[in-house]
């Protein structure tokens, strides 16, 4: 017992230490590893032969979305867990902030893109049903002492008045993630309204004008083409649309961009390693996050889409970003 | 990938059709005419902008002679400005100066129009549902709905119903100015009477107050709305040019203290006949131009009696002043030795 302990820290220290040079040298050239890989793609373009970025690694475009995916695959099992314990519990906060800004009216359909575990649609779902029991309810009260016309108004509008329903589509290229998802919603018993495609958010399978609302949390720094993410967001999406994107961005505080760093590189793959039995996946999602545009340039990559009256707003001092744009 | 390129050509193509449109134009028959009511027209779109937005302009009597030559002029050339009403990508690029999509050449589906003007005119079409729902964000989700957009626009709005009650306060308000602009044209043009000031007055707050009978049942609400603290900077803007415009059409040049006093008076002027309006039940609302009628009268005695008290005082400090003189004289206090 004790020497499989000991092998056991032996090893989280011996990767720890490789993995610490390459991370630090990776932050130290953060800023110039950001632009490296545009103009490398740039004039590897001229060359044939196109490459991104896989965290701090350099991939060609076509493996990186199969990597991406072998992820997924490995965390799907242990995923809200980790999230529970990577954020200590804060990510719920943000998936709430998240459904608070879009206060979706009756009716509403949202498409939530790389969904994953479904925890976007379920909050929607519940907002939308909260919604109407108290729609329900105003007019059960305004209909206490109903007046004659009342009354004989209610009989000529009884079959126009059936409330829409709020629906959900929960989008996702990896069918575990999916398949966890719908496990949990059915542990939950929300299934009205609620729908599982599995979809690549670079080619989404569904026809234009659509949706009213499209939310991608956590998953477009994992596409391999944002831009074309953004632009299949704004096909699918009715005219008048919103477009809202939760993603860990650039932190502006100084001191708490070094208590993130070193609580980002040292903790989270170890977290990783214990609970998940995994270190390169949450090796990969720390390095990933670095890879990300921060805010401002994001931004213009969603006005460049075609987006308007775009915003965003940081939460948890520049941890996360909720960037919302529309279609007008 | 494919639809990607299309679509950065279909927008291509439009930016290009946008800019021949605007090298041609002055091509065109009536160079001068068409340009000078794109000129004013801009000039409106921007007024428009101004009156439409929740900020206030500058110097209010400025902006007041601009909008009124602006409107007297725009009928003269009404007919040339036909043409140029509908769409005008040179006129809607100059009037973009808040937005950074220079390149998209102002064209995204058929929204020939800044996202100011998309959010007005969504709050013009959500009025006509307020009776119905209320001040309230469903009325806007049904309003954006009845302009093809879905409801998730009403997200544009991050103060709710307040953007919709500043917003019908700002069209009331330019509503009035208008009237107002036309009364004083015609007044100009000889071809009605000047009138005096407390009936210029009584009928301009008449005028904007028979505005809000469409929204009576639900003004409570708006009025409430507009007391929250984050609202109270805005309306207390919109009231206070609603007031300077009324007191400069009426004529008022003043430059001391009775600027501040008349303005001060016709706000109190106004809330109070406002706060009777929302409980009145008589017919037509007479109840409530009778008490306007009597506010504005007492108004008008306050400032006579003001003047006979000032006048009244000299003459008081006249009479005192003769006769300490008069005994002084009698005295023998006054004789110079």
């Amino acid at each position: 017992m004790a020497a499989s302990m000991r092998l056991l820290l032996r090893r989280v220290i011996r990767l720890s230490h490789r993995y610490n040079n390459v991370t630090a040298a990776g932050v130290s050239a953060r800023s110039g590893c950001c632009w490296a890989p545009s103009t490398c793609r740039c004039f590897s373009d001229v060359a044939g032969d196109r490459s991104t970025h896989f965290g701090f690694e350099t991939v060609p475009e076509t493996e990186k979305a199969k990597r991406v995916y072998k992820v997924f695959e490995n965390v799907a099992q242990k995923y809200d867990t980790m999230n529970d314990v990577m954020s200590l519990g804060i990510h719920r906060l943000w998936k709430d902030m998240l459904l608070h800004a879009m206060h979706p009216q009756p009716g509403a359909r949202l498409l939530d893109v790389a969904g994953g575990t479904g925890d976007i649609s379920f909050r929607f779902l519940e907002y939308a049903r909260s919604q109407q029991e108290r729609q329900k309810r105003r007019t059960a009260r305004s209909m206490q002492t109903p007046s004659s016309q009342d009354i004989s108004n209610n009989y000529f509008t009884e079959d126009e008045d059936t409330p829409q329903e709020s629906r959900a589509v929960v989008c996702d290229i990896n069918k575990e993630m999916l398949n966890v998802g719908r496990k949990r919603a059915d542990s939950m018993g929300i299934s009205a309204g609620l729908s599982w495609v599995v979809g690549n958010a670079e080619e989404l399978p569904f026809d234009d004008d659509q949706f009213d609302i499209y939310t991608i949390a956590f998953g477009i720094r994992n596409v391999t083409h944002i831009d074309q993410a953004l632009q299949e967001a704004l096909r699918v999406l009715k005219p008048g649309g919103r477009f809202m994107c939760l993603e860990f961005s650039k932190v502006t505080n100084p001191v708490l961009a070094r208590i993130y760093d070193a609580y980002s590189f040292q903790m989270i793959p170890v977290l990783g390693e214990v609970i998940a039995g995994d270190w390169k996946s949450y090796q990969y999602l720390v390095e990933s996050i670095r890879k990300f545009p921060d805010q401002e340039e994001f931004k213009y990559m969603i006005e460049d889409a075609g987006f308007y009256c775009v915003k965003y707003n940081n939460l948890t001092g520049g941890v996360v970003a909720l960037h919302s744009g529309f279609k007008l | 990938m494919n639809m990607a390129a299309l679509l950065r050509g279909l927008r291509a193509g439009r930016a290009l059709r946008g800019l021949a449109s605007v090298v041609a134009a002055p091509a065109a028959t009536k160079p001068q005419c068409s340009s000078l009511s794109r000129g004013f027209h801009r000039a409106t779109l921007r007024l428009q902008d101004d009156s439409k937005s929740d900020k206030p302009p500058s110097s209010s009597s400025t902006t007041y002679h601009e909008h009124y030559q602006a409107h007297s002029a725009e009928q003269d050339t009404a007919a040339a400005a036909q043409e140029d009403s509908t769409s005008d990508p040179a006129a809607d690029q100059a009037s973009r100066p808040n937005t950074s999509y220079q390149d998209q050449g102002g064209e995204q589906g058929e929204e020939y129009e800044t996202e100011e003007q998309l959010q007005a005119r969504i709050l013009t079409a959500a009025l006509e549902f307020v009776p119905q729902h209320g001040w309230s964000m469903e009325a806007i989700a049904i309003g954006a709905e009845t302009l093809g957009l879905s409801s998730a626009s009403t997200g544009m709005f991050y103060n709710g119903a307040g953007d919709l009650v500043l917003h019908f306060l700002a069209q009331c308000n330019s509503q009035l100015t208008d009237i107002l602009a036309e009364q004083h044209n015609q007044v100009q043009l000889g071809q009605a009477e000047r009138k005096k000031t407390a009936d210029f007055l009584r009928d301009a707050v008449e005028t904007r107050l028979r505005m809000l009978i469409p929204y009576i049942e639900s003004w409570p609400q708006a009025m409430s709305i507009l007391l929250l603290p984050h609202n109270i900077p805005d309306s207390l803007k919109h009231l206070s040019t609603l007031v300077d415009d009324i007191w400069y059409y009426a004529g008022d040049r003043s430059t001391d203290m009775n600027w501040y006093t008349k303005r001060a008076a016709l706000t109190g002027i106004y809330n109070t006949t406002e706060l009777v309006m929302l409980q009145d039940s008589s017919p037509d609302f007479q109840d409530t131009w009778n008490f306007l009628d009597n506010r504005i009268q007492d108004v008008v005695n306050m400032a006579t009696t003001a003047k006979q008290m000032q006048s009244t005082g000299e003459t008081v400090v006249q009479g005192f002043m003769g006769a300490a003189i008069t005994l002084k004289n009698l005295t023998g206090l006054n004789q110079r030795r």
